[in-house]
């Protein structure tokens, strides 16, 4: 994107797909009228025509060009919107925005990964592409934690990963059913769990505001250093250029500096955590 | 710098017979304040010279209130005349926001592009003029293509650049006289005479890194009493020069118009689910300045606040920012 195109003109897509994930959340999987590429851990600004636009971190893998998915909770204007959108019909999108995961730090590194609700869309596309770098890890471990059985997303697809070798899912809701036969309790409960080689670790952390501030401070208390733990950082990015504003976190943009911020980078920062 | 002068009359001339070729703008005294207007050959002879600040802000020009951004822009080649160098400056602030490396602003870039700026010295000040304390000067640099001054019915021009050097040369001079040494002398001696005004009506004022450091280091208190004068108007950050927030809104057919917007209005930052960090006035209220004098200056080498003192003088709360300001110094 430069001068002689627009930064502000989405590219059309169609919205060829809609799943159920739980009561609240589907995914959307968009066909671009172009390839379109982005790298993990990036955002990009989905428009609803003539409704508004909200940034989302894909969730698919930053290997397929052709396609891509989002999956949205419903929970403001635009999403109400996209949750009524059916197959065939139109989307927009601008990007890819941002500073993603930096993937070459987690060479030769025991990964663990703590992700909440919704917060497992951005994870899901770094799970696809530590899949495919797995020679070069140690381990990954996810630990994902859901307010009930029926909030988690991604069913099928932490069967795979349980079945993918060096890749190890802890899970935990905040309320069980009759059904549920895992850990219960918020997510941070599964770090008590999980055994890993913290001087040869990194950890990313990514969810609502409150389970991303108790989650990194419980990390600490593990020992993890502040600049092994990543956080995927949100909020109201609008332009995605780093000219509206609107997501200012003290000296940062977080659209354009992050959003994927290290722990000591932001720490010093107003109002990380709202 | 090359250095002209020319006989105001024939000043006056030149630019009318440009006016077929080029919009050019300048400040006009109308019954209420001063403010730019698009010249013709009645309010040429009018140009206000030699003072500061027109009402609208040099921004407006290059970011308007409200326009369509979804494609490139490409209008026509614009001569903005008698900008004062505050002005200037806190567009090369923006500059640095709109036009940086990896995301050149189309429309703004396209405005920056085919527009010449000649800024005018300010020979006097105003009340709330306060550009000295923060290391800005009161006359015209190398920011802007020309500055000018009038001295005894001469122009004087001060060439910086080769869009300005075009612009002589469209003007049409054929020979182009050096001012005489007196005329400079005495334009030197009123710029000195304004700097020494500034200095003596801002003596009190903190500078600029220091007001940084008193706004962060500040407890609630003085914030707290001076939002509570604040309506969220936003009148400060529209008629601020260098406060350049917007909001994207989203039209049928995939437009994106993009409308001027201040962190003083609710919601600013508000995300998906309602968690909104400036959900309080007195928050708003400050982050503008922590926004202006700590935050901005860690990331951009300019100055995010230039002293104009328009924000003072539009507040409709009265809020005058460099009486808090000399408060959080005692």
């Amino acid at each position: 994107m430069g001068k002689n195109g627009s930064l502000y003109k989405p590219l059309k897509c169609e919205l060829v797909k809609v799943i159920d994930e739980s009561p609240l959340i589907k995914t959307f999987v968009l066909v671009p009228e172009q390839e379109f590429s982005f790298a993990t851990g990036q955002f990009i600004e989905v428009t609803v025509d003539g409704m508004g636009e909200a940034p989302f971190t894909p969730s698919s893998s930053p290997l397929q060009k052709d396609k891509l998915e989002v999956t949205v909770m419903k929970t403001g204007y635009v999403t109400d919107h996209m949750h009524r959108m059916k197959p065939g019909e139109l989307m927009g999108i601008r990007g890819p925005f941002g500073r993603g995961y930096p993937l070459e730090k987690f060479y030769d590194k025991e990964v663990l990964i703590l992700g909440g609700g919704c917060g497992f869309a951005p994870i899901r596309s770094l799970l696809f592409n530590l899949i495919a770098i797995s020679d070069k890890l140690r381990k990954v471990t996810l630990c994902y934690g859901s307010k009930t059985p029926e909030d988690c997303i991604y069913k099928p697809y932490i069967q795979e990963l349980r079945d993918t070798p060096k890749f190890e899912v802890l899970r935990s809701v905040d309320q069980a059913n009759g059904n549920w036969n895992e850990r219960v309790g918020v997510v941070t409960v599964l770090l008590d769990d999980v055994k890993m080689d913290i001087k040869n670790s990194v950890a990313v952390v990514c969810g609502p505001p409150i389970m991303m501030k108790f989650g990194t401070m419980k990390l600490l208390e593990m020992g993890y250093p502040e600049h092994d733990i990543f956080l995927s950082m949100e909020k109201n990015m609008s332009c995605g250029l780093g000219k509206c504003g609107h997501c200012m976190m003290g000296k940062y943009l977080v659209c354009k500096d992050g959003p994927v911020f290290t722990y000591d980078e932001i720490k010093d920062q107003p109002h990380i955590w709202n | 710098m090359n250095r002209i002068a020319i006989p105001k009359h024939e000043w006056d001339e030149r630019l009318s017979q440009l006016l077929s070729s080029l919009d050019l703008y300048a400040p006009v005294e109308n019954d209420f304040s001063c403010d730019y207007v698009k010249l013709d050959t009645d309010t040429i002879p009018e140009i206000s010279y030699n003072k500061p600040k027109p009402v609208t802000p040099l921004k407006n020009f290059f970011l308007p209130v409200k326009e369509n951004v979804t494609d490139s822009t490409n209008g026509s080649p614009v001569v903005l005349i008698g900008a004062p160098n505050c002005d200037v400056m806190a567009l090369a602030f923006l500059d640095q926001i709109y036009l940086d490396q990896e995301y050149d602003d189309p429309s703004y870039g396209d405005r920056r592009d085919r527009t010449t700026i000649i800024s005018f010295d300010c020979l006097s000040i105003q009340e709330h003029c306060h550009c000295t304390s923060y290391g800005i000067e009161p006359v015209g640099n190398k920011f802007a293509d020309i500055s000018a001054a009038l001295v005894e019915e001469q122009v004087i021009l001060s060439i910086f650049t080769e869009k300005g050097e075009s612009f002589v040369q469209k003007l049409g001079i054929v020979v182009a006289s050096t001012p005489e040494e007196n005329l400079l002398e005495k334009l030197q001696t009123q710029q000195k005479e304004v700097k020494e005004l500034l200095g003596k009506q801002n003596n009190a004022l903190p500078g600029y890194e220091k007001t940084g450091e008193l706004v962060e280091a500040s407890g609630d208190e003085p914030w707290i009493k001076y939002a509570s004068d604040c309506v969220s108007c936003g009148a400060c950050s529209a008629i601020c020069p260098t406060c350049s927030c917007f909001l994207l809104i989203d039209r049928p057919g995939f437009e994106k118009i993009r409308q001027l917007d201040t962190c003083q209005y609710p919601g600013f930052e508000r995300v998906a689910g309602g968690e909104d960090s400036l959900g309080h006035l007195k928050d708003r209220f400050r982050n503008r300045y922590m926004c202006k004098y700590v935050w901005k200056p860690l990331k951009y080498e300019l100055k995010a606040c230039t002293g104009c003192g328009r924000c003072i003088e539009a507040c409709i709360g009265q809020i005058n920012k460099n009486e808090l300001f000399m408060e959080l110094a005692n």
